[in-house]
């Protein structure tokens, strides 16, 4: 016989995960700078994916008809579902209900989900054996029964990485070209390396529930349970450290809920720590108030924050705390001498070099605000905006630019951009009329035509 | 053709060897080949912009006649692969293991470059009359070390490919490579032809421009036709009659003078809006912070500045070029020279 799973067993974020994605609290959502629902758009991506796969595979049924006759033989091509129909991105912060999403809407639709997640080995042969099968093939149960429609989900898509997942990305690139079912992938955070599939599909920015939702969620499970010895102000410090992460919230009470409640139950709240963007802002606003090198080096050994980011942090963050060029100078010096120590351990792996780093920017650019006074008010903190490629890299849009230009031009890609679009921006900039002979001459669509807008510096 | 060109640059890039603008020697060269039948692997060397290619083009054009569209082929050496290309260039690589030998199933490790574009092409037979196919590998010195790779393509696919290189610096390319080719020196237009083309589109477009103007947009172009039909048109938006000031106001909007807001703001000290300034230039042209610092450097050896200034922002961008070598991120490095120009700005 069959044990039965105790209750007690199964993680609350499994067992309180919503089944349709009626009844659940939806994040908001971002495509681009538009404010978007996510419910609606998800089911539209469904409904419309479903609706361009019978298109489709109707038009290639008559292409192979003719090819077999011989007709038309400039049809030689399949056509295939554009990948934008094909698959869509969510990203957003761990813990706000992204695959919770796509688990209730795959129940909704009556969907089966085909999930590989981050603890799976994906390299290609492994993606490959896992998913082309089962997105080209349609089953062989399918002539005799209908089987459920299938829905590819690829989980935490930014943890594909390094040598072990190698050939992942061109694996899923290709999967997303020739699937036959939908595809919903997730990730966390903007990755370089995902750069080809930004291209591709759409990228939904999801963002983590307000905090009034997470404090109902989180009471009607407390209620479902019957704990009644978490206080409400516990409960708010549990939501304010996870900082809209829901699944960080439930875990922690679940981790409070269950054991015996003795103690300071604060202390024990503010043991369960998760690191958080908060985080990095309050250590950069702490790292610029220290007076001692000792000062600096505790703050940093306390956090756990990456370092591979954080003197990013501080190379953006710098100049709204250090205002004189003097300072400046003095901190610029420190961090460019630690970028150029960092870079120099990485190319001859002497990790021996690693205090130096630290030392220089963290306590060596902090220390150089001597005159600027601390200021009282609140310090925004911002994202590290600007990354320099190493190499030179173009937009699609510029690509087919330029192979528009080639056809009645010939002119290099870097000679395009540093020499010519610079030029042209200035013509067309000049008058409409200039524009449009352009434009027209050149059989510009309205994407290309905002590549020539000038903008005086 | 129906419709007018309306891009003079185009409009007026030439048709044919003998339309191109001065340079007689290297045509006359050229010519001499395009009658014999043969030639050697060429080298192009110039400095930048001033038609190196367009020749190169031009005498291939005439050198294959009708087979060009076939046997002609123009790479890029500094335009970096695409994804697609890399991973044509790796299959392609591969030896399938039903061929016998110690090598099969592995794969040939020839320079990516030379293995998606060059080889694909010099490895085809001749299509038509042409006594061989033609190609053309611009900025040949950008290959670094992938320049060994083309010792002995240049000899092995020799019958059947002549391979035009064009340089801007004859130092980096390694000797053997040297050695193959017959190199032709392109020199800047001279001032007379130069007059003479400018002049010659000033009557076609009907336009006034006096000796002095034509003088000052040799000056202002570096002898770079393009660039200065590019600043003819410009200047003609505004009327008929070119001026100096107009010259000068169109040729502000170009990129070296970009460079030189970019120091005039460093020299207020206002340090964010230089940060913001240099960040945007970066993501428009698409620079490497090395570009960057080269082109800081050939603008502050123009500006007016006196011998100490420039004796030390040299040597705060040669230090900052230094460890961009070394460092991870080329903003800091951008940022620290800034920060030092608006530090040392105060003392200026």
């Amino acid at each position: 016989m069959l044990m039965s799973k105790k209750d007690s067993d199964i993680p609350w974020v499994e067992k309180y995960r919503p089944k349709s994605i009626r009844d659940m609290a939806l994040p908001t959502a971002r495509l681009g700078r538009q404010r978007i629902k996510l419910d609606e758009e998800l089911t539209s991506f469904l409904n419309e994916f479903f609706e361009e796969r019978k298109h489709i595979n109707r038009k290639n049924q008559q292409i192979r008809e003719f090819n077999r006759t011989a007709i038309e033989k400039d049809q030689k091509e399949e056509v295939r579902i554009p990948p934008d129909k094909a698959a869509v991105l969510l990203e957003g912060p761990p813990g706000i209900g992204k695959t919770s999403i796509v688990f209730a809407l795959a129940n909704d639709f009556n969907m089966e989900v085909i999930e590989t997640n981050a603890s799976d080995t994906r390299t290609r042969n492994a993606l490959e054996s896992k998913l082309k099968e089962t997105t080209k093939s349609r089953g062989i149960m399918d002539f005799i029964t209908k089987s459920k429609e299938k829905l590819i989900f690829i989980d935490e898509i930014d943890g594909i990485y390094g040598v072990q997942d190698r050939g992942a990305i061109p694996t899923v690139l290709d999967l997303i070209d020739n699937t036959q079912f939908p595809i919903i992938m997730c990730s966390n955070e903007y990755k370089t390396n995902l750069q080809p599939l930004y291209n591709k599909i759409k990228r939904y920015e999801v963002h983590p529930l307000p905090k009034k939702e997470v404090v109902k969620i989180a009471k009607s499970i407390l209620d479902e349970e019957n704990i009644t010895t978490l206080k409400s102000e516990d409960l708010e410090l549990i939501i304010d450290k996870n900082n809209g992460d829901l699944r960080g919230v439930i875990n922690d009470i679940q981790g409070i809920g269950q054991g015996k409640l003795e103690g300071d139950v604060r202390e024990l709240i503010l043991s369960l720590r998760r690191d958080s963007l908060e985080e990095i802002f309050t250590l950069i606003r702490d790292l610029f108030k220290v007076s001692s090198l000792r000062e600096a080096r505790n703050l940093t050994d306390k956090s756990d924050v990456d370092y591979n980011f954080l003197y990013k942090w501080i190379n953006e963050n710098l100049i709204t705390f250090i205002k004189s060029n003097r300072e400046l100078n003095n901190a610029f010096e420190n961090l460019s001498l630690a970028d150029e120590i960092f870079g120099r351990i990485r190319t001859t792996q002497y990790w021996g070099l690693l205090p130096y780093f630290f030392d220089l920017f963290t306590g060596g650019v902090a220390l150089s605000r001597k005159e600027t006074p601390i200021s009282k008010g609140f310090q925004r903190v911002v994202f590290p905006r600007y990354s320099s490629g190493s190499y030179f890299s173009l937009t699609n849009v510029e690509r087919d630019f330029i192979e528009k230009i080639n056809r009645k031009y010939k002119i290099s890609q870097i000679d395009f951009i540093q020499d010519f679009l610079p030029f042209l921006k200035v013509l067309c900039g000049a008058s409409r009329k200039q524009l449009k002979n352009v434009s027209d001459w050149l059989e510009l669509d309205a994407k290309e035509k905002r590549l020539l807008k000038y903008k005086s510096l | 053709m129906s419709k007018e060109i309306p891009i003079w640059r185009i409009k007026y890039h030439p048709k044919d060897l003998d339309n191109v603008c001065g340079r007689e020697q290297v045509k006359e060269t050229l010519k001499k080949i395009i009658q014999q039948r043969n030639f050697p692997h060429l080298l192009f060397v110039g400095s930048k912009g001033i038609g190196k290619t367009m020749i190169a083009q031009l005498f291939s054009k005439e050198f294959l006649d009708k087979d060009y569209d076939a046997n002609f082929r123009l790479v890029y050496a500094n335009v970096p692969l695409t994804d697609e290309e890399r991973k044509q260039a790796r299959t392609d690589a591969y030896i399938p293991t039903s061929k016998i030998g110690s090598s099969a199933g592995r794969r040939i490790t020839t320079p990516v470059f030379i293995q998606a574009k060059v080889k694909p092409f010099v490895q085809l037979k001749v299509l038509g009359d042409a006594p061989y196919k033609i190609l053309i590998v611009k900025n040949f010195e950008t290959l670094g070390s992938d320049q060994q790779g083309f010792r002995r393509l240049m000899e092995i696919y020799g019958t059947n490919c002549r391979m035009i290189l064009i340089t801007t610096k004859i130092s980096s390319i390694i000797n053997p490579i040297v050695s193959r080719c017959q190199i032709i020196l392109v020199s800047q237009v001279e001032l007379d032809k130069f007059k003479e083309l400018i002049l010659d589109i000033a009557k076609k477009e009907s336009l006034n421009i006096s000796n002095e103007c034509i003088e000052m947009l040799f000056r202002i172009s570096d002898g770079k036709i393009s660039r200065a039909i590019d600043l003819l048109q410009l200047s003609s938006l505004s009327g008929n009659t070119i001026t100096a000031e107009d010259l000068y106001d169109n040729s502000i909007k170009f990129h070296n003078d970009l460079i030189r807001s970019l120091l005039m703001v460093a020299f207020k000290g206002d340090f964010p809006k230089t940060r913001d300034l240099a960040r945007t230039i970066l993501s428009d042209y698409k620079y490497s912070a090395h570009e960057l610092f080269k082109l800081l450097l050939i603008e502050i050896n123009k500006l007016p500045l006196s011998r100490f200034t420039r004796i030390n922002l040299i040597s705060l961008i040669a230090d900052s070029d230094f460890r961009s070598l070394d460092g991870r991120d080329n903003d800091i490095q951008v940022s620290a020279l800034l920060s030092k120009i608006c530090l040392f700005s105060e003392y200026m």
